[in-house]
């Protein structure tokens, strides 16, 4: 064995370097002041193996980099550890290399002849900040592709250059594959590869000038391998604990059904959209003091110029500041420089705390924030439930299956398309209002209790129906205010008539083929055909209405109704003779226009077959559901 | 060799005439040289990778795109302005997107004309909401408004360097709406396109 380790060492000299190492004098003794540098080490490298697996599941490119994120954080085993591993990490060391750098300031150790050890340090702080900032796009969900949007933006606060510096950064005008092919690249490339350089230059100048200017001893209670080891590995053990607690934090809580990628491990928002902006999008911890700050000043030109003043406080004195900071060693030269450089360093400590502080007070105290993290958290729920179907993520990309998705669309396309006339709001009043309501509310469109109220006098005529269309006073409200009522005073058939109005809305609504009633559709089967022959009987809906082939074609045809097929007919043209064909004077369609009138052009309709078709799925309650 | 280091020469400098020749004959400026040389030899891969990476600054610039983003009855006529998506093909370096959403405009219907507005704030590049509570426009991001006319609110503060950047609109077949679609760089007073 001996003979083995002497033949290595002699070919390599890696066992003297190592004894070298092991032995090298600590001057002072060693001391837990001392862990951060190898911290940095063990964070650095545990980045390095942990994004090195990443990098094998990822995918760098605008309809993948979310998606084989997801895959790798939900579908695969231990996906969510690495994943939480790194990013957890990454917090870490941003951290450490902060309350490095102010270390050495507060302890003095910036001074000559260690002014590179400071220099080093801050350089590895901005090189943790740039990796945060560009692993923060990496996963390509509306949180980091909103928050890098605005960051990215203010490249273009720099007068001339800053149009140009955008565009070369993003790599075009807009975000897109060329971003995140770029941003790869800064990540695992420029500043990981400069942060492991950093680190081990750290690690080989304090070697060089020693950890303290204690008067070095000979003794072996000064050795690294005393004491000072054994703190390191303390260090590292902490920083593992500290990591790992936090990927596990939602361990404890119920969990049910729920996959542990769903729960552990760094969070993944919904799908970047780049058409709907995130608007609760906050940078990360380390820049929030920045933000805020920024908010202080107005966006108004300086004086006579293009120039913003918003380039103040997001470039000139983030700059001027870091000038000063890496000018410290030479201050400290002066007399009361060392004075001056700790009062600094703790006057922007307590600034940033406060600011940061100030940021998320701020937040917590908002509506709107609190609303839209609401709407994006509700988005990437329905975006991983999506991605969880039979169906999956088609090629397009997890964003092209939210663009058709009924759940997601629905609200959205009726809310510019059909709130400006019907309301859907339910009896609890959730739902989609309606600023000047003048069609009917189409809450529960096809229910049973829907449908009912088109054959209630009362109903039929209040807002929620016609009362505020030009049929409040047409012929279906007559008909049920005044001939139906008619029937239900004549004794002999009085029953009659109210088993035929309560069997109606059940064989209507059973025309629908609703996915909620779909068991009462099934057990009703009785009470649907006797509703349906009641169509003929003494209600006479026939005598307007036509279902199966027969009765007249006044108002709509019930046969299909509210059904997939019907619900898109009419919202594509209501002026069909199949729904309100009829001319004008006699009942005739009221205001509501043609979505997609000419079938064989489709560049000329308001809507695409597709955005129809989301409508009247959303309206009938028909999407995916994971169960 | 022991040789030769033992007897110092007294040649000048290969490359200069001011530099004396040390006992190996190299001066700084010859050392500065050959690092120079070294160096040189990188500058075509990194010439290469930089001419690359900058390309997309020349890209061609989209021409003007015309879309047609509602009709006319669909806009309420209280000049309650309301979003729209922008639909177009798009571009994104080496996929062509068919039709698909690339931006939203807000309209506002004034008497028989329609305004349009980038719904893009001009301060940061998030997008701006409507409070239909306030009549006013807000951006959730750094809180700048604007009034209904998309003029900004300056007081206390506007985070805005500019008002809400206007579009073009025509209106054909006195019911469509078109919108004259640009994109504006963030962050300026000036309203230049991006």
């Amino acid at each position: 064995m001996n003979a083995l380790i002497r033949w290595l060492d002699s070919r390599t000299g890696v066992v003297s370097a190592f004894e070298a190492y092991w032995t090298r004098r600590i001057p002072g003794g060693p001391g837990w002041r001392y862990v951060l540098p190898s911290a940095l080490l063990f964070g650095f490298l545990v980045q390095a193996i942990s994004g090195l697996f990443m990098w094998m599941a990822y995918s760098a490119n605008a309809q993948g980099a979310w998606e084989s994120v997801f895959w790798l954080q939900e579908c695969t085993r231990g996906g969510w550890l690495l994943r939480g591993i790194h990013v957890f990490t990454g917090h870490a060391i941003v951290a450490m290399a902060g309350l490095y750098a102010i270390q050495l300031i507060l302890s003095g150790m910036y001074r000559a002849p260690r002014e590179f050890i400071f220099w080093i340090a801050m350089a590895m702080l901005f090189c943790s900040l740039g990796l945060m900032l560009t692993g923060d796009l990496l996963r390509w969900d509306q949180v980091g592709y909103w928050s890098t949007q605005v960051r990215t933006r203010f490249l273009m606060l720099i007068p001339i250059i800053g149009g140009d510096l955008f565009q070369a950064v993003v790599g075009g005008s807009d975000f897109g594959h060329l971003t995140l092919t770029r941003f790869i690249a800064l990540h695992a490339g420029v500043c990981a590869v400069g942060f492991g350089v950093l680190v081990c230059c750290n690690l080989a100048l304090l070697r060089r000038h020693g950890l303290s200017n204690a008067p070095a001893v000979d003794s072996p209670e000064q050795q690294y391998g005393s004491g000072q080891w054994c703190r390191n590995f303390c260090g590292w053990v902490v920083l593992s604990a500290i990591v790992l607690a936090l990927v596990f934090q939602n361990y404890w809580g119920e969990h049910p059904g729920q996959l542990r990628g769903e729960y552990l491990g760094a969070h993944l928002g919904a799908p970047a959209n780049p058409a709907e902006a995130y608007s609760a999008a906050r940078p990360e911890w380390a820049f929030l003091a920045l933000y805020q700050f920024a908010n202080i000043f107005p966006g108004e030109g300086i004086a006579g110029t293009s120039v913003s003043w918003k380039v103040v406080p997001i470039f000139v004195i983030p700059s001027t500041l870091v000038c000063l900071f890496f000018l410290m060693p030479f201050l400290a030269r002066l007399r009361g420089g060392h004075v001056f450089n700790v009062c600094v360093t703790l006057a922007m400590l307590v600034a940033c705390g406060a600011l940061s502080w100030a940021c998320v007070a701020h937040d917590r105290d908002n509506e709107i924030f609190q609303r839209d993290v609401a709407a994006g958290h509700l988005e990437e729920l329905r975006a991983k439930e999506l991605a969880h179907s039979p169906q999956g993520i088609p090629p397009g990309g997890a964003i092209s299956m939210l663009r058709n998705d009924a759940k997601i669309q629905g609200p959205k396309l009726f809310a510019q398309h059909c709130a400006s006339c019907h309301p859907c709001v339910g009896p609890d009043g959730k739902g989609i209002p309606c600023q000047k309501p003048s069609a009917p509310n189409l809450f529960g469109f096809g229910t049973r209790k829907w449908v009912a109220g088109w054959l209630d006098a009362k109903q039929i005529a209040g807002p929620d129906y016609f009362g505020k269309t030009k049929f409040a006073d047409g012929q279906m409200v007559g008909h049920m205010r005044d001939a139906v009522k008619e029937l239900l005073k004549d004794k002999d058939i009085a029953d009659d008539v109210k088993k035929q109005l309560a069997m109606i809305p059940i064989a209507l609504s059973a025309e629908a083929g609703l996915k909620s009633q779909k068991e009462a559709d099934a057990a009703d089967k009785a009470k649907i055909a006797e509703g349906r022959e009641a169509l003929g009987e003494d209600v006479d809906c026939l005598s307007c209405h036509k279902f199966q082939g027969k009765g007249k074609t006044t108002g709509c045809d019930l046969t299909g109704y509210a059904s997939r097929d019907w619900t898109i007919g009419i919202i594509s043209n209501p002026a069909d003779k199949r729904f309100y064909g009829q001319p004008k004077e006699a009942s005739g369609n009221d205001r509501m226009p043609a979505y997609a009138e000419s079938p064989n052009e489709p560049a000329k309709n308001l809507l695409s077959q597709r955005e129809i078709e989301m409508l009247a799925d959303w309206l009938r309650g028909e999407w995916y559901e994971h169960k | 060799m022991e040789n030769s280091q033992s007897e110092p020469t007294k040649k000048k400098c290969c490359c200069c005439s001011t530099g004396e020749g040390g006992e190996d004959r190299r001066c700084f400026c010859c050392r500065a040289m050959a690092v120079l040389c070294w160096l040189g030899l990188f500058v075509p891969s990194a010439f290469a990778g930089l001419w690359s990476l900058v390309s997309p600054l020349f890209g061609r610039k989209p021409g003007v795109m015309e879309v047609r983003v509602a009709t006319l009855d669909a806009l309420p006529e209280d000049g309650t302005p309301q979003k729209f998506p922008i639909i177009a093909d798009r571009r994104d370096a080496w996929t062509q997107y068919p039709a698909e959403p690339i931006g939203a405009v807000y309209l506002r219907r004034v008497k028989d004309t329609v305004e349009a507005f980038q719904v893009v704030c001009p301060h940061a590049g998030c997008f701006i909401a409507y409070s239909v509570e306030k009549k006013q426009f807000y951006c959730p991001c750094h809180t700048a408004s604007f009034k209904i006319d998309g003029s900004r609110i300056v007081e206390p503060r506007c985070d805005s360097p500019r008002d809400m950047d206007r579009l073009d609109v025509k209106i054909v077949n006195k019911t469509d709406v078109m919108v004259v679609f640009k994109k504006f760089q963030t962050g300026i007073t000036e309203k230049k396109e991006s």
